[in-house]
């Protein structure tokens, strides 16, 4: 099934949201809504890891 | 091949299909992440383990997981008396991370509460979209939830899930059940859940007002909460009620929703991709991995990180399937749902008797309506049982064969001979959420 997919790019732009979303939380110290925001994006971010990152660590 | 939206059978085809050993290589990787995890963040688990002399790096193997102490709900109970309050020091988050609160039914005892964060939330509402994926839900359904929208998560995360999966979610909190059952009409719903109880009962209201269930337009119904949907009468019962397709499911307060029936209808698959199911014989402890054989679960949820469950003793008494599904996953199926509770299974003069063997019979009787009672009482030493049953209208003059035949079918499937009562129509108690039909009235 995983030649079908492009995990590894996939995995890849994964992480680099997760970067990103992190870097945001960082940067929106007293801005709650902007933290809160970013919070809430780490956690569906987090659904893809589960969805695909992990899967990737084992197949890759 | 490349899988589209219109093809897939899977919410996700690579976890789903995942060839058996890739997931027996990725169960041990996140299960030694959760207890790395429950280890340096919650002092209950590290008193535990510390205790156990276990520690992460202990664990490489499926046969090191299994020497992980278990806990049980005994132990989740006790663990409220700790601070910080309400939870106790199981807690691997901070309690500002905490955004969610639900609780058990407190049914044996103080009620657990569960502690969530919004990615446990998400978590769980992820869960819940394998589900109802595999169970053909669509963006092009309306799912009517009639349930109480209260402490206890009931339907609250396939209510998330369902949004995941692009349904649209109608509400049907504080509704009667005839008014639920008016708006399903009205909003021309193509699905809902509910117990397998209330489904019934639903069906039994809608004829009472002169709609037609079948007419409704349901085509899928997922179940929860109870066997019922894994009992083949039951779910026969239903399916002809509403001329819809049922689907079980089966998850708790403490662990996630964890099984579920697909669209073959055969057996449930356990999302292993998310939780690691181990069946333990309840006579010696070991590790029962061959199909057929009854033992009771030990559960782990991978990735709950707001207050780990990590080898659950849940008492849930399941089994391995000797078969495979035609739809492809490679999740091991258990058959026929959970069968019973290894604190259910009780002993009535001298016979072993799981009640879902009783429900099993009983509604593979036409005649008999969906309701019935079980109460197991002690005169002496002599254990009694008796079941109340309601015959369904038109059905008074065959009642002596009707019960005979009763008689003689309960004796072949439970060893057990029964004072049967019959109640006027409508007279035994009607349930919204869980049913308590079995009644053990015995001081043991």
């Amino acid at each position: 099934m995983d030649r079908d997919y492009d995990l590894k790019g996939m995995d890849a732009r994964i992480r680099e949201l997760r970067k990103t979303a992190e870097e945001i939380r960082e940067l929106a110290q007293g801005i709650e809504a902007v933290r809160r925001d970013a919070d809430r994006l780490l956690a569906s971010v987090k659904m893809m890891e589960l969805n695909l990152c992990d899967v990737a660590e084992v197949v890759l | 091949m490349v899988m589209t939206r219109e093809n897939s059978a899977y919410w996700n085809p690579i976890l789903e299909t995942l060839p058996r050993e890739r997931l027996r290589a990725l169960q041990v990787k996140k299960f030694k992440r959760i207890f790395e995890w429950a280890y340096t963040n919650s002092p209950f688990y590290k008193e535990l383990y510390k205790d156990a002399g276990i520690e992460p790096g202990d664990l490489k193997t499926l046969d090191d997981i299994r020497k992980v102490p278990k806990i049980d709900k005994g132990m989740l109970r006790d663990v409220q008396s700790r601070a910080p309050f309400p939870y106790g020091d199981i807690l691997a988050v901070p309690l500002a991370q905490v955004t969610e609160f639900r609780q058990t039914s407190g049914t044996t005892g103080t009620p657990v509460y569960q502690a969530d964060t919004w990615q446990d939330w998400e978590w769980w509402a992820e869960c819940w979209a394998y589900i109802l994926y595999a169970q053909g839900y669509r963006d092009t359904d309306r799912l009517f939830l009639p349930f109480g929208y209260n402490i206890f998560v009931a339907f609250w995360a396939c209510h998330y899930g369902a949004e995941k999966v692009g349904c649209e979610v109608v509400p049907g909190g504080v509704l009667d059940t005839e008014a639920r059952i008016m708006k399903m009409k009205e909003l021309h719903c193509t699905a809902f859940g509910a117990t397998p109880t209330y489904v019934l009962g639903m069906a039994d209201t809608a004829r009472k007002i002169g709609i037609d269930p079948r007419g409704i337009g349901i085509q899928r119904i997922t179940c929860a909460g109870e066997p019922g949907a894994s009992i083949p009468t039951t779910k026969q019962r239903i399916e002809e009620a509403w001329g819809a397709k049922v689907y079980d499911h089966i998850g708790a307060t403490e662990i996630g929703a964890w099984s579920y029936s697909c669209t073959h209808q055969r057996g449930l698959h356990v999302n292993e991709a998310f939780f690691l199911v181990e069946i333990e014989d309840t006579e010696t402890g070991e590790i029962i991995e061959e199909p057929g054989r009854n033992g009771k679960m030990i559960i782990t949820a991978f990735d709950r990180i707001g207050k780990p469950c990590i080898r659950f003793d849940s008492k849930d008494v399941i089994r391995w399937a000797d078969y495979s599904c035609e739809c492809g996953r490679t999740f091991r199926i258990i058959d026929g749902g959970v069968v019973g509770r290894a604190d259910d299974i009780t002993k009535v003069k001298g016979v072993l008797l799981a009640p879902t063997a009783i429900e099993e019979v009983v509604r593979s009787f036409d005649e008999l309506s969906d309701e019935y009672e079980v109460i197991v009482t002690k005169k002496g030493d002599i254990d009694d049982i008796a079941l109340k049953i309601e015959l369904k209208p038109g059905m008074e003059d065959r009642k002596e064969s009707i019960l005979a035949r009763l008689k003689d079918e309960l004796r072949v499937k439970t060893n057990l001979g029964y004072k049967i009562e019959v109640c006027p129509a409508g007279s035994l108690p009607r349930y919204e959420v869980k049913a308590k039909r079995f009644k053990d009235m015995r001081k043991h």
